[in-house]
Protein backbone atom coordinates (compact mmCIF):
# COMPACT_ATOMS: atom_id res chain seq x y z
CA UNK A 1 0.00 0.00 0.00
CA UNK A 2 2.87 2.38 1.17
CA UNK A 3 4.52 1.55 -2.64
CA UNK A 4 1.26 2.34 -4.44
CA UNK A 5 0.96 5.53 -2.43
CA UNK A 6 4.29 6.61 -3.50
CA UNK A 7 3.58 5.92 -7.07
CA UNK A 8 0.70 7.50 -6.77
CA UNK A 9 2.50 10.57 -5.53
CA UNK A 10 5.10 10.65 -8.05
CA UNK A 11 2.30 10.20 -10.77
CA UNK A 12 0.70 12.87 -9.32
CA UNK A 13 4.34 15.13 -9.27
CA UNK A 14 4.63 14.21 -12.56
CA UNK A 15 1.10 15.65 -14.41
CA UNK A 16 1.48 18.83 -12.10
CA UNK A 17 5.08 19.22 -13.81
CA UNK A 18 3.77 18.30 -16.85
CA UNK A 19 0.67 21.08 -17.06
CA UNK A 20 3.40 23.65 -15.53
CA UNK A 21 5.21 23.09 -18.64
CA UNK A 22 2.27 24.11 -20.51
CA UNK A 23 1.10 26.84 -18.68
CA UNK A 24 3.50 28.60 -16.73
CA UNK A 25 1.91 31.69 -15.57
CA UNK A 26 -0.42 31.56 -12.79
CA UNK A 27 -2.62 34.67 -12.48
CA UNK A 28 -5.82 33.69 -10.47
CA UNK A 29 -6.39 32.21 -6.86
CA UNK A 30 -6.52 28.89 -8.27
CA UNK A 31 -4.37 26.30 -6.13
CA UNK A 32 -1.92 24.26 -7.99
CA UNK A 33 -1.76 20.37 -7.33
CA UNK A 34 -0.78 21.13 -3.18
CA UNK A 35 1.08 18.49 -0.99
CA UNK A 36 0.60 19.41 2.60
CA UNK A 37 1.49 17.24 6.05
CA UNK A 38 3.91 16.91 8.75
CA UNK A 39 6.01 14.74 11.05
CA UNK A 40 6.17 15.25 14.70
CA UNK A 41 8.28 13.53 17.60
CA UNK A 42 7.89 14.15 21.06
CA UNK A 43 9.26 13.41 24.28
CA UNK A 44 7.18 12.59 27.22
CA UNK A 45 8.01 12.57 31.31
CA UNK A 46 5.18 11.80 33.79
CA UNK A 47 6.19 12.87 37.35
CA UNK A 48 5.00 9.63 38.64
CA UNK A 49 7.61 7.48 36.77
CA UNK A 50 4.82 6.02 34.21
CA UNK A 51 1.98 7.37 31.77
CA UNK A 52 -1.09 8.80 33.68
CA UNK A 53 -2.94 11.25 31.67
CA UNK A 54 -4.85 9.09 29.44
CA UNK A 55 -5.80 11.76 26.56
CA UNK A 56 -4.93 11.23 23.28
CA UNK A 57 -1.39 11.14 21.41
CA UNK A 58 1.98 11.97 23.59
CA UNK A 59 1.37 8.85 25.46
CA UNK A 60 4.73 7.03 26.02
CA UNK A 61 6.21 7.39 28.85
CA UNK A 62 10.49 8.39 29.25
CA UNK A 63 10.50 7.50 25.40
CA UNK A 64 11.51 9.45 22.39
CA UNK A 65 8.94 8.57 20.56
CA UNK A 66 6.78 9.34 17.02
CA UNK A 67 3.45 10.97 16.03
CA UNK A 68 2.89 10.61 12.61
CA UNK A 69 4.33 11.29 9.65
CA UNK A 70 1.09 12.88 7.76
CA UNK A 71 0.92 13.16 3.81
CA UNK A 72 -2.07 15.05 1.93
CA UNK A 73 -3.19 15.95 -1.22
CA UNK A 74 -5.35 18.87 -3.14
CA UNK A 75 -6.61 20.36 -5.64
CA UNK A 76 -9.57 22.37 -7.00
CA UNK A 77 -10.32 22.53 -10.93
CA UNK A 78 -13.11 25.05 -11.55
CA UNK A 79 -16.27 24.02 -9.02
CA UNK A 80 -14.94 20.27 -8.23
CA UNK A 81 -11.74 19.60 -5.65
CA UNK A 82 -10.27 16.55 -3.95
CA UNK A 83 -8.62 16.24 -0.84
CA UNK A 84 -6.68 12.24 0.07
CA UNK A 85 -4.60 12.52 3.57
CA UNK A 86 -2.99 9.34 4.64
CA UNK A 87 -0.95 9.21 8.04
CA UNK A 88 1.59 6.73 9.46
CA UNK A 89 2.60 6.53 12.62
CA UNK A 90 0.98 5.40 16.31
CA UNK A 91 -0.67 9.29 16.26
CA UNK A 92 -2.15 8.69 13.14
CA UNK A 93 -2.76 4.44 13.45
CA UNK A 94 -3.67 2.69 16.65
CA UNK A 95 -3.91 6.21 19.11
CA UNK A 96 -6.82 7.35 16.51
CA UNK A 97 -8.71 4.34 14.81
CA UNK A 98 -9.45 1.27 16.95
CA UNK A 99 -9.65 -0.85 13.89
CA UNK A 100 -6.31 0.37 12.28
CA UNK A 101 -4.07 -1.48 9.68
CA UNK A 102 -0.51 -0.09 8.68
CA UNK A 103 -2.06 3.53 7.98
CA UNK A 104 -4.44 6.03 8.60
CA UNK A 105 -7.17 8.02 6.14
CA UNK A 106 -7.46 11.21 7.69
CA UNK A 107 -9.72 12.70 5.05
CA UNK A 108 -10.65 11.60 2.17
CA UNK A 109 -13.38 13.06 0.02
CA UNK A 110 -14.21 15.06 -3.28
CA UNK A 111 -16.79 18.18 -3.40
CA UNK A 112 -18.38 20.20 -5.70
CA UNK A 113 -19.56 23.59 -5.48
CA UNK A 114 -23.40 23.39 -6.91
CA UNK A 115 -23.57 27.21 -6.78
CA UNK A 116 -21.25 30.12 -5.38
CA UNK A 117 -23.31 29.08 -1.86
CA UNK A 118 -23.79 25.45 -2.20
CA UNK A 119 -21.14 22.75 -2.07
CA UNK A 120 -21.61 19.13 -1.78
CA UNK A 121 -19.23 16.70 0.01
CA UNK A 122 -19.14 13.07 0.42
CA UNK A 123 -16.59 10.97 1.72
CA UNK A 124 -14.32 10.29 5.00
CA UNK A 125 -13.48 13.74 6.97
CA UNK A 126 -12.55 15.33 9.87
CA UNK A 127 -15.43 15.59 12.03
CA UNK A 128 -17.46 19.26 12.48
CA UNK A 129 -17.44 18.10 16.40
CA UNK A 130 -14.81 19.65 18.84
CA UNK A 131 -11.50 22.68 18.78
CA UNK A 132 -9.12 19.86 18.60
CA UNK A 133 -8.11 17.85 15.92
CA UNK A 134 -5.93 14.98 15.30
CA UNK A 135 -3.49 16.71 13.16
CA UNK A 136 -1.03 18.01 15.29
CA UNK A 137 -0.43 20.97 13.58
CA UNK A 138 -4.44 21.93 13.54
CA UNK A 139 -3.65 22.00 18.13
CA UNK A 140 -1.71 24.30 19.67
CA UNK A 141 -1.02 21.96 22.91
CA UNK A 142 0.56 19.17 21.61
CA UNK A 143 -1.10 16.75 23.90
CA UNK A 144 -5.26 16.58 23.70
CA UNK A 145 -8.51 17.63 25.95
CA UNK A 146 -10.40 15.50 27.27
CA UNK A 147 -13.40 16.49 24.89
CA UNK A 148 -11.18 15.79 21.85
CA UNK A 149 -10.18 12.49 23.56
CA UNK A 150 -13.89 11.09 24.40
CA UNK A 151 -15.69 13.04 21.09
CA UNK A 152 -15.81 11.54 17.71
CA UNK A 153 -12.65 12.25 15.42
CA UNK A 154 -13.96 11.54 12.21
CA UNK A 155 -17.17 10.86 10.31
CA UNK A 156 -18.15 9.29 7.39
CA UNK A 157 -21.27 10.62 5.52
CA UNK A 158 -22.65 13.12 3.16
CA UNK A 159 -23.02 16.81 3.78
CA UNK A 160 -24.47 19.64 2.08
CA UNK A 161 -23.40 23.27 3.12
CA UNK A 162 -24.98 26.42 2.02
CA UNK A 163 -23.57 30.21 3.15
CA UNK A 164 -26.18 32.81 3.20
CA UNK A 165 -24.01 35.42 3.60
CA UNK A 166 -20.11 35.59 4.77
CA UNK A 167 -20.94 35.81 8.46
CA UNK A 168 -23.69 32.87 8.96
CA UNK A 169 -23.67 29.19 6.56
CA UNK A 170 -25.19 25.96 7.77
CA UNK A 171 -24.22 22.79 7.15
CA UNK A 172 -26.34 19.42 7.22
CA UNK A 173 -25.22 16.01 6.70
CA UNK A 174 -26.24 12.36 7.37
CA UNK A 175 -22.86 10.31 7.86
CA UNK A 176 -22.62 6.69 9.16
CA UNK A 177 -23.62 5.08 12.30
CA UNK A 178 -20.14 4.54 14.03
CA UNK A 179 -17.22 7.29 14.12
CA UNK A 180 -13.99 6.81 13.76
CA UNK A 181 -14.62 3.88 11.31
CA UNK A 182 -14.49 3.88 7.12
CA UNK A 183 -17.64 1.95 6.78
CA UNK A 184 -21.05 1.84 9.26
CA UNK A 185 -22.37 -0.83 11.36
CA UNK A 186 -25.44 -0.79 10.05
CA UNK A 187 -26.59 2.14 8.65
CA UNK A 188 -26.23 5.85 7.69
CA UNK A 189 -28.08 7.54 11.02
CA UNK A 190 -25.83 9.87 12.54
CA UNK A 191 -27.45 13.44 11.54
CA UNK A 192 -25.11 16.15 11.72
CA UNK A 193 -24.82 19.77 11.55
CA UNK A 194 -23.41 22.70 11.86
CA UNK A 195 -24.35 26.23 12.37
CA UNK A 196 -21.16 28.78 11.60
CA UNK A 197 -21.43 32.17 12.81
CA UNK A 198 -19.12 35.13 12.74
CA UNK A 199 -20.51 37.75 15.25
CA UNK A 200 -17.45 39.96 14.42
CA UNK A 201 -14.58 40.21 11.80
CA UNK A 202 -11.96 37.26 13.77
CA UNK A 203 -14.66 35.74 16.02
CA UNK A 204 -15.99 32.60 14.69
CA UNK A 205 -18.43 30.39 16.64
CA UNK A 206 -19.48 26.75 15.46
CA UNK A 207 -22.75 25.09 17.01
CA UNK A 208 -22.20 22.12 16.36
CA UNK A 209 -24.88 18.92 16.87
CA UNK A 210 -24.36 14.91 15.58
CA UNK A 211 -27.03 12.67 17.19
CA UNK A 212 -28.23 8.87 15.80
CA UNK A 213 -29.79 5.59 17.40
CA UNK A 214 -26.11 4.14 17.09
CA UNK A 215 -24.22 6.80 18.01
CA UNK A 216 -25.83 8.73 20.22
CA UNK A 217 -25.96 13.13 20.70
CA UNK A 218 -22.87 15.16 20.73
CA UNK A 219 -24.10 18.87 21.14
CA UNK A 220 -20.77 21.26 20.82
CA UNK A 221 -20.09 24.77 20.77
CA UNK A 222 -16.34 25.75 19.31
CA UNK A 223 -15.09 29.54 18.92
CA UNK A 224 -12.29 31.15 18.74
CA UNK A 225 -11.41 35.42 18.51
CA UNK A 226 -8.56 36.69 17.33
CA UNK A 227 -8.99 39.92 19.67
CA UNK A 228 -5.67 41.60 18.89
CA UNK A 229 -2.72 40.07 16.45
CA UNK A 230 -1.18 38.83 19.76
CA UNK A 231 -4.21 37.72 21.32
CA UNK A 232 -6.58 34.63 20.66
CA UNK A 233 -9.04 33.40 22.94
CA UNK A 234 -11.00 29.96 22.05
CA UNK A 235 -13.34 28.15 23.80
CA UNK A 236 -15.04 24.88 23.43
CA UNK A 237 -18.32 23.10 25.57
CA UNK A 238 -19.54 20.10 24.75
CA UNK A 239 -21.69 17.19 26.25
CA UNK A 240 -22.50 13.97 24.68
CA UNK A 241 -25.37 10.99 25.84
CA UNK A 242 -24.97 7.25 24.39
CA UNK A 243 -28.12 5.85 22.75
CA UNK A 244 -28.30 3.78 26.21
CA UNK A 245 -27.74 3.20 29.61
CA UNK A 246 -26.83 6.12 30.46
CA UNK A 247 -22.86 7.97 30.95
CA UNK A 248 -21.39 10.19 28.34
CA UNK A 249 -19.44 13.24 29.59
CA UNK A 250 -19.78 17.11 29.32
CA UNK A 251 -17.18 19.71 29.67
CA UNK A 252 -15.77 22.96 29.22
CA UNK A 253 -12.26 24.19 27.92
CA UNK A 254 -10.97 27.80 27.63
CA UNK A 255 -7.60 28.15 25.37
CA UNK A 256 -6.38 31.73 25.89
CA UNK A 257 -3.29 32.31 23.65
CA UNK A 258 -0.20 34.91 23.74
CA UNK A 259 2.30 36.01 20.66
CA UNK A 260 5.25 37.57 22.64
CA UNK A 261 7.55 38.14 19.94
CA UNK A 262 7.28 36.81 16.13
CA UNK A 263 8.25 33.37 17.02
CA UNK A 264 7.19 32.54 20.24
CA UNK A 265 3.59 32.12 21.52
CA UNK A 266 2.32 31.25 24.66
CA UNK A 267 -0.76 29.13 25.62
CA UNK A 268 -2.90 28.06 28.03
CA UNK A 269 -5.75 24.99 28.05
CA UNK A 270 -7.91 24.89 31.38
CA UNK A 271 -10.30 22.39 30.68
CA UNK A 272 -13.60 20.97 33.16
CA UNK A 273 -14.48 17.30 32.33
CA UNK A 274 -17.09 15.35 34.19
CA UNK A 275 -18.54 11.75 33.42
CA UNK A 276 -21.70 11.46 33.58
CA UNK A 277 -23.21 8.61 35.72
CA UNK A 278 -23.88 5.18 34.01
CA UNK A 279 -26.92 2.76 34.64
CA UNK A 280 -26.38 -1.04 35.17
CA UNK A 281 -24.90 -3.38 32.07
CA UNK A 282 -23.74 -0.09 30.64
CA UNK A 283 -20.45 -1.16 28.65
CA UNK A 284 -19.78 2.90 27.90
CA UNK A 285 -16.12 3.68 28.74
CA UNK A 286 -14.13 7.04 28.55
CA UNK A 287 -10.96 8.22 28.77
CA UNK A 288 -10.90 10.32 32.15
CA UNK A 289 -12.32 10.26 35.67
CA UNK A 290 -14.27 7.05 36.47
CA UNK A 291 -18.16 7.80 35.94
CA UNK A 292 -19.20 10.43 38.25
CA UNK A 293 -16.22 12.37 38.87
CA UNK A 294 -14.72 15.64 37.31
CA UNK A 295 -11.13 16.43 36.13
CA UNK A 296 -9.27 19.75 35.44
CA UNK A 297 -6.72 19.75 33.43
CA UNK A 298 -4.12 22.66 33.16
CA UNK A 299 -2.09 23.18 30.51
CA UNK A 300 0.67 25.44 29.75
CA UNK A 301 2.22 25.37 26.29
CA UNK A 302 4.42 27.31 24.53
CA UNK A 303 5.10 27.24 20.47
CA UNK A 304 8.66 27.93 18.88
CA UNK A 305 9.03 28.39 15.42
CA UNK A 306 11.77 27.73 13.57
CA UNK A 307 10.94 27.93 10.05
CA UNK A 308 8.38 25.44 9.25
CA UNK A 309 9.86 23.62 12.48
CA UNK A 310 7.95 24.15 15.31
CA UNK A 311 8.72 23.19 19.31
CA UNK A 312 5.87 22.23 21.51
CA UNK A 313 7.67 22.33 25.51
CA UNK A 314 4.27 21.74 27.58
CA UNK A 315 3.80 21.24 31.32
CA UNK A 316 0.17 19.63 32.48
CA UNK A 317 -1.15 19.38 36.02
CA UNK A 318 -4.37 17.13 36.49
CA UNK A 319 -7.12 17.06 39.06
CA UNK A 320 -9.49 14.95 39.55
CA UNK A 321 -11.99 16.29 42.14
CA UNK A 322 -12.54 13.05 44.45
CA UNK A 323 -9.57 10.03 44.95
CA UNK A 324 -12.08 7.45 44.36
CA UNK A 325 -12.92 8.56 40.90
CA UNK A 326 -9.16 8.74 39.91
CA UNK A 327 -7.46 6.39 37.85
CA UNK A 328 -4.17 8.33 38.27
CA UNK A 329 -1.44 6.40 40.58
CA UNK A 330 1.69 7.46 42.18
CA UNK A 331 5.50 6.40 41.75
CA UNK A 332 4.47 3.86 44.05
CA UNK A 333 1.75 3.02 42.10
CA UNK A 334 -0.90 3.99 44.97
CA UNK A 335 -3.73 5.74 44.18
CA UNK A 336 -3.81 9.97 43.71
CA UNK A 337 -6.26 12.67 42.64
CA UNK A 338 -3.58 14.10 40.20
CA UNK A 339 -1.59 13.62 37.64
CA UNK A 340 1.27 15.63 36.17
CA UNK A 341 3.46 15.56 32.82
CA UNK A 342 6.33 17.51 30.61
CA UNK A 343 6.32 16.95 26.64
CA UNK A 344 8.80 18.56 25.16
CA UNK A 345 7.86 17.68 20.61
CA UNK A 346 8.36 19.08 17.32
CA UNK A 347 6.47 19.12 14.61
CA UNK A 348 7.36 19.94 11.25
CA UNK A 349 4.57 21.47 8.77
CA UNK A 350 4.80 21.52 4.91
CA UNK B 1 25.10 32.56 -8.67
CA UNK B 2 22.74 33.62 -11.85
CA UNK B 3 19.63 32.79 -9.86
CA UNK B 4 20.53 34.19 -7.11
CA UNK B 5 21.09 37.68 -9.01
CA UNK B 6 18.55 37.19 -11.03
CA UNK B 7 16.25 36.90 -7.82
CA UNK B 8 17.80 40.09 -6.19
CA UNK B 9 16.90 42.03 -9.21
CA UNK B 10 13.34 41.10 -9.16
CA UNK B 11 12.69 41.49 -5.17
CA UNK B 12 14.40 45.78 -6.38
CA UNK B 13 11.35 45.67 -8.77
CA UNK B 14 9.32 46.99 -5.88
CA UNK B 15 9.73 50.57 -5.07
CA UNK B 16 8.63 52.66 -1.82
CA UNK B 17 6.41 55.72 -2.25
CA UNK B 18 5.29 58.87 -0.61
CA UNK B 19 3.42 57.03 1.98
CA UNK B 20 6.26 55.12 2.75
CA UNK B 21 4.68 51.98 1.00
CA UNK B 22 5.94 49.36 -1.53
CA UNK B 23 4.58 49.71 -5.22
CA UNK B 24 5.55 48.65 -8.24
CA UNK B 25 5.19 51.49 -10.91
CA UNK B 26 5.85 52.10 -14.07
CA UNK B 27 4.50 55.08 -16.93
CA UNK B 28 4.64 53.47 -20.56
CA UNK B 29 4.34 56.39 -23.81
CA UNK B 30 2.07 54.84 -26.60
CA UNK B 31 1.92 57.08 -29.05
CA UNK B 32 -0.89 57.08 -31.53
CA UNK B 33 -4.11 56.29 -28.87
CA UNK B 34 -6.49 57.97 -27.00
CA UNK B 35 -8.19 57.86 -23.37
CA UNK B 36 -10.75 55.77 -24.47
CA UNK B 37 -8.70 53.23 -26.27
CA UNK B 38 -6.72 52.61 -22.77
CA UNK B 39 -10.06 51.94 -21.01
CA UNK B 40 -11.38 49.56 -23.46
CA UNK B 41 -8.29 47.60 -23.47
CA UNK B 42 -7.41 47.22 -19.90
CA UNK B 43 -10.98 46.47 -19.26
CA UNK B 44 -10.59 43.32 -21.84
CA UNK B 45 -7.79 43.07 -20.17
CA UNK B 46 -8.96 42.43 -16.24
CA UNK B 47 -11.99 40.65 -17.91
CA UNK B 48 -9.72 38.25 -19.47
CA UNK B 49 -6.89 37.95 -17.22
CA UNK B 50 -7.66 38.28 -13.68
CA UNK B 51 -11.39 37.96 -13.48
CA UNK B 52 -11.27 37.32 -9.98
CA UNK B 53 -10.04 40.58 -9.11
CA UNK B 54 -12.91 43.91 -8.05
CA UNK B 55 -12.94 46.54 -10.32
CA UNK B 56 -13.54 49.67 -8.33
CA UNK B 57 -16.42 52.17 -9.77
CA UNK B 58 -15.31 55.50 -11.12
CA UNK B 59 -16.54 58.27 -12.27
CA UNK B 60 -13.39 59.27 -13.92
CA UNK B 61 -12.92 57.58 -17.68
CA UNK B 62 -9.37 58.17 -17.11
CA UNK B 63 -8.66 55.63 -14.56
CA UNK B 64 -9.53 51.94 -13.04
CA UNK B 65 -8.75 50.62 -9.69
CA UNK B 66 -9.58 47.73 -7.81
CA UNK B 67 -8.16 44.99 -5.54
CA UNK B 68 -7.08 41.30 -6.17
CA UNK B 69 -4.36 38.80 -4.75
CA UNK B 70 -1.94 36.50 -5.04
CA UNK B 71 -1.06 33.31 -3.35
CA UNK B 72 1.87 32.87 -1.35
CA UNK B 73 3.53 29.75 -2.40
CA UNK B 74 6.79 28.07 -1.30
CA UNK B 75 8.21 24.14 -2.02
CA UNK B 76 9.28 22.67 -5.33
CA UNK B 77 7.80 22.79 -8.40
CA UNK B 78 5.55 19.71 -8.35
CA UNK B 79 4.14 19.80 -5.16
CA UNK B 80 3.81 23.01 -3.98
CA UNK B 81 2.87 24.51 0.10
CA UNK B 82 0.74 27.55 -0.05
CA UNK B 83 2.07 30.24 3.10
CA UNK B 84 -0.58 32.43 2.48
CA UNK B 85 -2.10 35.02 0.24
CA UNK B 86 -1.25 38.65 -0.64
CA UNK B 87 -3.89 41.35 -1.19
CA UNK B 88 -3.25 44.44 -3.02
CA UNK B 89 -4.71 47.39 -5.07
CA UNK B 90 -4.08 48.31 -8.63
CA UNK B 91 -4.52 51.56 -10.35
CA UNK B 92 -4.13 52.21 -13.82
CA UNK B 93 -4.64 55.83 -15.68
CA UNK B 94 -4.61 57.12 -18.90
CA UNK B 95 -3.61 59.96 -20.81
CA UNK B 96 -3.79 60.53 -24.69
CA UNK B 97 -0.31 58.64 -25.52
CA UNK B 98 0.62 57.33 -22.37
CA UNK B 99 -0.50 55.45 -19.65
CA UNK B 100 0.77 54.47 -15.85
CA UNK B 101 0.12 51.71 -13.33
CA UNK B 102 0.71 50.81 -9.95
CA UNK B 103 0.31 48.15 -7.74
CA UNK B 104 0.71 49.12 -3.96
CA UNK B 105 -1.18 47.95 -0.43
CA UNK B 106 0.32 44.58 -0.16
CA UNK B 107 -0.70 42.55 2.94
CA UNK B 108 0.17 39.41 3.67
CA UNK B 109 -2.28 36.82 5.70
CA UNK B 110 -1.00 33.51 6.33
CA UNK B 111 -2.80 30.37 5.88
CA UNK B 112 -3.39 27.44 7.89
CA UNK B 113 -4.78 23.91 6.86
CA UNK B 114 -7.76 23.46 8.70
CA UNK B 115 -9.25 19.50 10.03
CA UNK B 116 -10.22 18.65 6.45
CA UNK B 117 -7.00 19.50 4.89
CA UNK B 118 -7.63 22.87 2.68
CA UNK B 119 -5.71 25.84 2.79
CA UNK B 120 -7.39 28.70 4.68
CA UNK B 121 -6.79 32.47 5.53
CA UNK B 122 -5.91 33.18 9.90
CA UNK B 123 -8.37 35.50 10.55
CA UNK B 124 -6.94 38.76 12.21
CA UNK B 125 -3.19 38.16 11.29
CA UNK B 126 -2.67 40.75 8.36
CA UNK B 127 0.88 42.39 7.80
CA UNK B 128 1.61 44.78 5.23
CA UNK B 129 4.40 43.97 3.19
CA UNK B 130 6.20 47.14 4.92
CA UNK B 131 5.78 45.83 8.04
CA UNK B 132 6.95 42.66 7.10
CA UNK B 133 10.62 42.48 8.80
CA UNK B 134 9.07 42.55 12.30
CA UNK B 135 6.38 40.02 11.57
CA UNK B 136 7.82 37.48 9.33
CA UNK B 137 11.48 35.94 8.99
CA UNK B 138 13.80 37.12 6.51
CA UNK B 139 13.99 34.24 4.70
CA UNK B 140 9.96 34.58 3.91
CA UNK B 141 9.61 38.32 3.63
CA UNK B 142 12.56 37.57 1.03
CA UNK B 143 10.85 34.85 -0.71
CA UNK B 144 6.97 37.20 -0.83
CA UNK B 145 9.03 39.76 -2.05
CA UNK B 146 10.23 38.21 -4.81
CA UNK B 147 6.98 36.54 -6.05
CA UNK B 148 5.08 39.69 -5.54
CA UNK B 149 8.10 41.39 -7.88
CA UNK B 150 7.44 38.74 -10.32
CA UNK B 151 3.71 39.07 -10.15
CA UNK B 152 3.91 42.66 -10.70
CA UNK B 153 5.86 42.33 -13.47
CA UNK B 154 3.86 40.03 -15.66
CA UNK B 155 0.67 42.32 -14.18
CA UNK B 156 2.30 44.61 -16.42
CA UNK B 157 3.82 43.33 -19.35
CA UNK B 158 0.23 41.68 -19.93
CA UNK B 159 -1.35 44.49 -19.87
CA UNK B 160 1.29 46.12 -22.57
CA UNK B 161 0.11 43.45 -24.51
CA UNK B 162 -3.18 43.93 -24.48
CA UNK B 163 -2.97 47.60 -25.04
CA UNK B 164 -0.93 46.93 -27.98
CA UNK B 165 -3.57 44.65 -29.43
CA UNK B 166 -5.51 45.92 -32.88
CA UNK B 167 -8.72 45.36 -31.33
CA UNK B 168 -8.73 44.63 -27.79
CA UNK B 169 -12.24 43.04 -27.33
CA UNK B 170 -13.40 40.37 -29.72
CA UNK B 171 -16.45 42.30 -32.02
CA UNK B 172 -20.11 40.69 -30.96
CA UNK B 173 -22.26 40.70 -34.02
CA UNK B 174 -25.90 39.20 -33.36
CA UNK B 175 -26.32 38.68 -37.33
CA UNK B 176 -24.41 36.31 -39.10
CA UNK B 177 -22.96 37.04 -42.69
CA UNK B 178 -25.43 36.25 -45.45
CA UNK B 179 -23.68 35.03 -48.45
CA UNK B 180 -25.64 35.51 -51.91
CA UNK B 181 -25.31 33.29 -54.28
CA UNK B 182 -26.92 35.36 -56.92
CA UNK B 183 -24.05 37.82 -58.14
CA UNK B 184 -20.49 36.15 -58.34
Amino acid sequence: MKKKFLLLLLAASAFSYASKAQDTVKTTADAPLVLYGSVDTYYKDDLSGHANIPTSFASDNNSVSIGMIDLGLKKTVGNASFVGELSFGPRGQEQSLPNSGNYHIQNLYVSYNLTSKLSATAGYMSTFIGYEVISPTGNFNYSTSYLFTNGPFQNAGFKLTYAFSDKVSLMAGIFNDQWNAYTSQHDVSTFGAQLTITPVKNWTAYLNVATGPTSGTELDLTTAYQITTAFKLGLNAATFSPSHYGGGFSGVALYPQLAVSKVVTLGLREEYFKAKTVDAGSTYVLAGPLPGGSVIGSTLTANIKAGPLTFIPEVRLDNVNKKQYSTFTDSSLAPTASASQFVLAAVYAF
Amino acid sequence: MLAVKSAVAQKDLLSIDEHNKYIYYQVVPQPGLTVDTFQNRTAYFLKTNYPKNKVNKSELPESITGTGKLLMLTGISAAKHIDGEVNYTFNIEYKDQKYRYWLTDFVFTPYYVDRYGNSVPQPGIDVPLENGAAKLEKGQLNNYSIQISNYSKQFGDRLKQYMLMVSAAPIKSDKKKVITTKDW
